[in-house]
């Protein structure tokens, strides 16, 4: 009971000190969401951005629900079993979001958090979008796991539907159209699709894929160009993450590192 | 009826405890058992689970999507690259992953296991379970238990359909160099044979030795072709102070990595490991652990992604705690040393003594419970090479370690007599 509180006191001031942070800081959001694959494409947008000379931020480890989405994005770790671990952990908070020297400016802050978010239950995407409002989304798969509190896997994708509709009006919604579900809310997004996979009909497409003894090899494909890549990982899942690191490449513009002393030079 | 059955025995290690059950107020430091507890975070996590009534179903064979991409993320960060899709799966302990392998390579025709001698008594009763014999090959004890390759060589023949091996070496403590094992992956591939192997004391490798094998390897002779090529494979790997054969992407249809939660998480009561391998082996394997077990426990399962995600401090301070032991432990056997000679182990949390003069270990060890109330393993129940030692487990508290040594320390002390004519 005391324990259940306590928890609710923790989420309640960790959801507003990560409001504050975020609305102090302005950073670009990407949510990365769906029920596989979540981990190695967040590694794989992160790279991309950091070839494109931005600051990145992740999640750390699984911090990707109610409690652990606003330490994300803190930067905090879990205060893990303990009472005055998450004392500390609030205190840390305090001390970061009303720091003066935290503006959008702070050379230590992030241009770009790159978020997973995971839902169990329904509602879940409702409290996870009143602390996050993305600027592009990354949906993965809708599966079975985590879907014992939804009637059906439909209700899971009326879920993620959210996420789209609160993209703002020059927000990006990147979707695998392997999976039929994520596929099918490109049809009711208002908002720029860029769609990925091994379908025929995505944008960035996949082929000719090759297991070789220290990895894989394939192509992709895109509206402008195809590339032939190898990679020293193993699994569909590292594939896709690849699409996705070509898609960033191929839609954010680079950060001009150093700017002013290029020109003064 | 029970042909096979009949040529199998309880493990040693287990008919000691259940003759230590007896006694009133025994101290063991025969299982392998951390005194730890499991960590609270993952007791919490698997609790939740509980709570969510996601636990009462059967899981899919592989195990938990969830719990696999958290292994694939882990091995990653070793250097292992495996596909949590196809090429993991979560298993009931290690010892249900060793025994779904066994079943799955051995065939009429390739039938042989080498083990090393001495390695993890469990080993050679889950060979005969799977139909398999097992071929024992001596480590050097007076070169820190190495690898004897000559004899070992001598040992491989057509029939071989595997070599099994605990690294950290249970009941040595001894780290394989990364020199030896890329001797074994020479052999393997030269004459057809899986490498198995289990990985459980990983964790536990102490400070001044966990460099073992990187530091080892200036000694290979690189003049001849198979040399060359494992010269290729150093430049390649990612400089973890651990080595694992299955961190070579070209030997990874030959290597079957099996690693358990038990020890490194304090989590022996929830029969949690995985075993990873390439696609074409754990297709194989996966009907034999579907047969056997269905799939891992699922609660144990929901715990074990808290223990990856969030367990490595435990990890950590277990470490410390066990190199602590392992110092009382070696400082109680100096002051035995008229009774036993030691090599101090690198890491897991067994010493392995030999009695001096040399004696019958299975005497010794019922003598001393009897007598002392102080249970201990037999060596010979680690192989052949294992009579006349006997294994000591620093995973009890110190107080354990303390009353144990009291103990024997008296028995030496009154029984001198008794016990040179042992």
């Amino acid at each position: 009971m005391i324990n259940n509180i306590f928890k609710k006191i923790v989420q309640f001031k960790l959801k507003w000190l990560a409001k504050i942070y975020l609305w102090r800081t302005k950073p670009k959001i990407i949510v990365i969401a769906g029920t596989t694959g979540r981990y190695w494409i967040k590694e794989a947008v992160e790279e991309a951005l950091e070839e494109k000379n931005f600051s990145v931020r992740t999640n750390r480890k699984n911090f990707n629900a109610e409690i652990g989405l606003p330490l994300s994005i803190l930067g905090l770790p879990s205060g893990n079993a303990s009472f005055f671990g998450w004392l500390k952990i609030l205190w840390q908070a305090h001390k970061i979001c009303l720091s003066p020297r935290l503006s959008a400016s702070s050379p230590r802050e992030s241009a770009y958090l790159v978020l997973e978010m995971v839902i169990d239950a329904p509602e879940n995407m409702n409290y996870l979008l009143s602390i996050v409002k993305p600027d592009a989304v990354i949906l993965t798969t809708i599966t079975m796991i985590y879907a014992e509190n939804f009637e059906n896997l439909d209700e899971i994708a009326l879920e993620y539907k959210k996420l789209i509709k609160v993209l703002p009006w020059n927000g990006l919604a990147i979707l695998n159209f392997d999976d039929e579900r994520v596929k099918n809310l490109a049809e009711s997004s208002d908002k720029r699709v860029i769609s990925y996979g091994f379908s025929k009909e995505a944008d960035f497409q996949v082929k000719n894929v090759r297991k070789v003894s220290d990895g894989q090899e394939f192509e992709i494909s895109c509206p402008r160009q195809s590339a032939h890549l190898k990679i020293n990982r193993f699994g569909q899942h590292h594939i896709y993450a690849e699409l996705i690191k070509a898609i960033i490449k191929d839609n954010f513009k680079d950060r001009q590192k150093d700017f002013f002393g290029k020109i003064l030079k | 009826m029970f042909s096979r059955t009949q040529k199998i025995n309880l493990s040693p290690i287990k008919q000691i405890e259940i003759l230590a059950s007896k006694i009133p107020d025994v101290v063991s430091l025969a299982q392998g058992v951390p005194s730890f507890d499991t960590p609270e975070v993952v007791k919490k996590a698997a609790i939740k689970a509980l709570n969510r009534g996601v636990v009462a179903k059967y899981s899919l064979t592989y195990g938990l999507p969830e719990l696999r991409e958290t292994i694939e993320q882990k091995l990653a960060e070793e250097g292992m690259y495996y596909d949590f899709e196809k090429e993991i799966i979560v298993t009931a302990g290690s010892i249900e992953a060793i025994t779904s392998v066994l079943i799955a390579i051995i065939e009429p025709k390739k039938n042989e296991v080498v083990l090393f001698s001495p390695s993890y008594t469990s080993y050679q009763e889950a060979i005969k379970v799977a139909g398999g014999k097992p071929i024992f090959v001596n480590l050097i004890e007076n070169d820190g238990w190495r690898i004897d390759f000559k004899f070992l060589e001598r040992k491989i023949n057509s029939k071989t359909a595997a070599i099994l091996f605990c690294n950290p070496n249970n009941p040595t403590g001894t780290v394989f160099s990364k020199e030896d094992l890329l001797k074994i992956a020479d052999l393997a591939e030269k004459k057809k044979f899986f490498i198995l192997s289990d990985e459980v004391y990983k964790d536990f490798i102490y400070a001044d030795e966990r460099e073992y094998g990187i530091a080892s390897l200036s000694a290979r002779n690189d003049n001849n072709q198979e040399s060359l090529r494992g010269a290729e494979r150093r430049s390649n790997l990612n400089q973890s102070a651990f080595f694992s054969l299955a961190q070579l992407p070209e030997l990874r249809k030959i290597v079957i990595r099996v690693f358990s939660l038990s020890k490194a998480y304090a989590m022996t009561g929830w029969r949690i490991g995985f075993l990873h391998s390439d696609e074409e082996n754990v297709k194989e394997i996966l009907k034999v652990h579907d047969s056997l077990v269905t799939c891992a426990p699922v609660i144990s399962q929901y715990a074990a992604i808290a223990a990856l995600d969030f367990g490595d401090k435990e990890i950590e301070k277990f470490r410390q705690q066990y190199q602590e032991r392992r110092d009382l432990i070696c400082r109680h056997l100096d002051d035995l040393k008229d009774f036993f000679s030691y090599q101090k182990p690198n890491s897991s949390y067994f010493v392995f003594p030999k009695l001096l003069p040399k004696r019958d270990s299975w005497r010794f060890a019922l003598d001393l419970l009897e007598k002392a109330h102080v249970a201990v393993v037999p060596g010979v129940a680690f192989g052949p090479s294992g009579e006349s030692h006997i294994r000591m487990s620093f995973g009890r508290s110190e107080k354990d370690i303390n009353e144990a040594f009291n103990r024997i320390k008296k028995y030496f002390n009154i029984r001198t007599s008794d016990v040179q004519n042992l």
